[in-house]
């Protein structure tokens, strides 16, 4: 069986369990098992059924900034099914403990509160966490497509690592550019300019396809209103972090930006991160890196984080300075 | 690592709260800090708030039964700001509330924006019989009440002129209600009835019960009217609104569903009750059934069925609500025209695009033409604020097809040249003032989020903080008629 296959029959599965379990409790089903948002991501190009239903914020701020006005209508939640020995007095205790576990379980994508079967999870829960297991496995070993590089006309280089294997043994050698891509770099690159702009897939393909379209877009808007000059934006194959010292050496910008794919959790296999430095070295130490993480639909919207990054670089740019040297100029 | 959030502001708030019978004001110091982890975009909350000066319970001053002395408020104001040791140049944010009868004076309107004005930078004018039972509820302490334990509660604030009933649960508002019940509804004097407030002389005839100024302060009808009010209230608050009961409503019936487990008394009344300011200085004295109706309050047999939980604060619940509760933050990443700012009472319009962007966009101009009409009817150019809310996760391009459209709609207001004031539901505000900057919009931008409006609701939008975030206080402003 092709991998493409087994991963729809596990979806159909889980779908089908969420289908009946839906039939059997009308309004308890969207409620009881809300790690379901964010399996609405799957992995692959073969589950064409994406459906981000939740708006972004809905789903994963885990706690409410604002106060929100509620209609005054009242979710009595069917009863639960864990009391079955001792129905009649326990249903409405079992109730009220359910809307209670309903109420934590909003509070965060974790898997609290989903109940078990015997001393196992129940398993569609199981199912749910081979699922998105399976696809931060896949996000590791995916790859970016290039069309979606021609669109933002990015053209590729590859770190000094042959496959992903040797990707994931050696992280020193996805710190340095490969000598051809050093070359091209040189030949096809601006010198000098106040923003150099990099991608790189780093540990989640997805991440790079789900999310560097917006966030560049409009970081790209966010300098240009703000009268800051760019570079020429390129694209690594298999790089790490560190890769923009040697890219900071070789062409002098002020400010570095690495878009890169974050190692995938269960909750998230496309998480993006921006890593900013101030005229980042060979020999830079860490402390002068700065993150903003947790860019996917999840999380930072992808737009917003674009827009917010140029702020950040423009704080930079006035500081001279990035990280914790930042903070303590800044005061 | 703590180094970054170590960082905080602070800013002064001012509550001002002109009841029928009294005024009081509060002075507090709130602290914001970022409570973001390092690595992501900055979320500022108000992480304490401090209380600086709570000023002693004055009598409202009045010209006659239906002017309010403005320039007597005005008075008080000044010299509890002075004992304060403040200016009004240093209140930042806070809100200045009219409640109870005191709204339904002639010049109630007019007063309260002049005080916003004279009394604070960005002080925001309130009023509306649901929102002062909100208030109430939160300076009351029930608000937290209901988050701590679970129950469905009911804060019910009784002034001079009214009862404001809120119903709480878990931090959730099920509902509201308002009633013609307060201490100052019959006012005695020397033993004798000094004055009977139009809703109670309603009462009295319907029941056919004899009262008249001039009677005697301990004449049964007082205590018929006591007893009918408790009665009334149990009866309220259990959702079993009799046809008798409606001489007493103001407004609409009780709008929650849920049953009323426990019950918090708030205002002057509950002072009655409890007696927390025993001892303090009372600028204010009293001599009407304010007493009377505590003490039936406490007897009533259906309103003991109910649990009764202590309020945190009693006559000063709702000072307390107005200066410390009303003031919200924005989210972090914002764009707003510094010059623009604050900006006060603008009526809101809620476009919902309910999670289809397409949808949503083709419905936006009759939309805007609705808003239009509401707010600006008479096409003076009355700006009002655009509220988007469950937009569908967007790329950049539908940032920018949005945009467009914002930008195209917002030339058909009657007057095209003011500013594009947006407020959107989900983190999007930053990335859309820019676009919208970036298509060379003529306007000023304001763009927030993560404010929770609807239409009907009015926003006051203060300056930008140095963390970039702006104060945002949502209220209504209804004044209305006895």
């Amino acid at each position: 069986m092709n991998e493409q296959l087994i991963e729809q029959i596990t979806k159909m599965v889980v779908e089908k369990l969420q289908e009946t379990k839906g039939k059997a409790e009308t309004r308890k089903s969207d409620e009881a098992m809300p790690v379901n948002l964010f399996a609405d991501a799957p992995v692959g190009q073969a589950l064409a059924t994406e459906h981000p239903d939740a708006g972004p914020a809905g789903a994963v701020t885990f706690h409410r900034t604002t106060e929100q006005k509620q209609p005054a209508a009242t979710s009595k939640v069917a009863s639960a099914d864990v009391g079955a020995c001792h129905k009649q007095d326990a249903t409405k205790q079992s109730d009220a403990k359910e809307t209670e576990l309903a109420e934590l379980r909003k509070k965060t994508p974790a898997r609290v509160g989903v109940g078990r079967a015997g001393s196992r999870p129940k398993t569609k829960t199981w199912l749910q966490f081979r699922l998105d297991h399976a696809a931060a496995v896949d996000a590791v070993y995916g790859e970016v497509p290039d069309e979606l590089l021609d669109r933002l006309e990015l053209f590729q280089v590859h770190s000094k690592v042959a496959d992903k294997e040797e990707y994931i043994r050696r992280p020193d050698l996805g710190r340095r550019l490969s000598d051809e891509a050093k070359q091209t770099v040189l030949e096809k690159c601006k010198k000098g300019p106040t923003v150099q702009i990099v991608a790189s897939n780093g540990l989640s393909a997805k991440a790079i396809e789900e999310n560097l379209e917006d966030v560049y877009l409009s970081l790209e808007q966010s300098l240009r209103n703000l009268n800051i000059d760019m570079g020429t934006t390129f694209y690594v194959d298999k790089g790490r972090v560190a890769l923009m010292d040697e890219i900071g050496e070789m062409l002098q910008p002020d400010v570095v930006v690495m878009l890169i794919g974050e190692r995938p959790g269960l909750v998230s296999a496309e998480s993006l991160s921006a890593y900013l430095c101030y005229q980042p070295r060979i020999g830079t130490i860490e402390a002068d890196r700065m993150v903003i993480s947790n860019i996917h639909k999840g999380g930072i919207p992808p737009v917003e984080a674009g827009a917010y990054l140029g702020t950040v670089i423009q704080k930079v740019l006035k500081f001279e300075a990035s990280g914790v040297s930042l903070v303590n100029k800044e005061g | 690592m703590n180094q970054f959030n170590k960082r905080h502001e602070t800013i002064i708030s001012a509550g001002i709260d002109i009841g029928t019978s009294t005024t009081k004001l509060i002075i507090s110091r709130f602290s914001l800090m970022n409570v973001a982890g390092t690595t992501h975009v900055p979320r500022i909350e108000i992480v304490d708030k401090e209380i600086l000066y709570k000023s002693p319970v004055f009598r409202t001053p009045l010209l006659d039964a239906s002017t309010i002395d403005t320039q007597g408020v005005e008075r008080i104001i000044r010299s509890q700001y002075a004992e304060a040791g403040v200016t009004p140049s240093q209140i930042e944010t806070g809100a200045v509330i009219i409640t109870g009868e005191t709204a339904t004076k002639r010049n109630a309107s007019e007063m309260l924006h002049h005080l916003s004005h004279e009394a604070g930078d960005f002080l925001v004018a309130t009023a509306g019989p649901d929102l002062e039972g909100i208030i109430a509820a939160k300076g009351s302490g029930a608000y937290d009440y209901s988050a701590k334990s679970g129950k469905v509660i009911a804060n019910i604030d009784i002034g001079g002129g009214t009862a404001n009933i809120a119903v709480y649960k878990d931090k959730k508002l099920l509902g509201t209600c308002t009633m013609h019940i307060g201490g100052r509804l019959i006012e005695f004097q020397n033993g004798i009835v000094r004055s009977i407030s139009p809703p109670i002389e309603r009462l009295l005839a319907e029941q056919g019960w004899r009262l008249q100024v001039g009677d005697r302060a301990d004449s049964p009808a007082v205590q018929q009217v006591t007893d009918f009010m408790a009665s009334s209230l149990a009866r309220i608050l259990s959702k079993n609104v009799a046809s008798d009961d409606h001489v007493l409503l103001l407004g609409h019936t009780p709008s929650w569903l849920d049953d009323v487990e426990a019950v918090v008394f708030s205002g002057g009344v509950s002072e009655c009750m409890y007696q927390h300011e025993l001892g303090q200085v009372q600028v204010a004295a009293y001599d009407d059934i304010g007493n009377q109706l505590a003490a039936t309050l406490r007897q009533n047999g259906r309103l003991q069925s109910f649990e009764w939980l202590e309020p945190v604060e009693t006559v000063r619940a709702t000072v307390l609500g107005a200066g410390t509760q009303t003031t919200e933050i924005s989210g972090a990443t914002i764009q707003v025209a510094p010059h623009e700012l604050p900006l006060k009472n603008i009526p809101i319009y809620q476009h919902d695009f309910m999670f289809d962007l397409q949808q949503g966009l083709d419905l936006f101009d009759s939309a805007i033409s609705e808003a239009i009409a509401l707010y600006d009817s008479t096409r003076e150019g009355q700006n009002f604020a655009l509220y988007i809310s469950n937009l569908p996760y967007m790329g950049f391009r539908d940032i920018q097809s949005l945009s467009q459209a914002i930008i195209r709609l917002m030339e058909k207001r009657p007057d095209p040249s003011q500013p594009i004031i947006l407020i959107i539901q989900s983190d999007h505000a930053k990335v859309i003032g820019q676009t919208l900057v970036a298509m060379n919009v003529q306007q000023s931008v304001i763009c927030v989020d993560q404010i929770n409006v609807e239409t009907g609701d009015y926003i006051d939008i203060g300056k930008a903080l140095d963390s970039g975030v702006v104060p945002v206080v949502v209220k209504t402003l209804t004044f209305h008629t006895s």
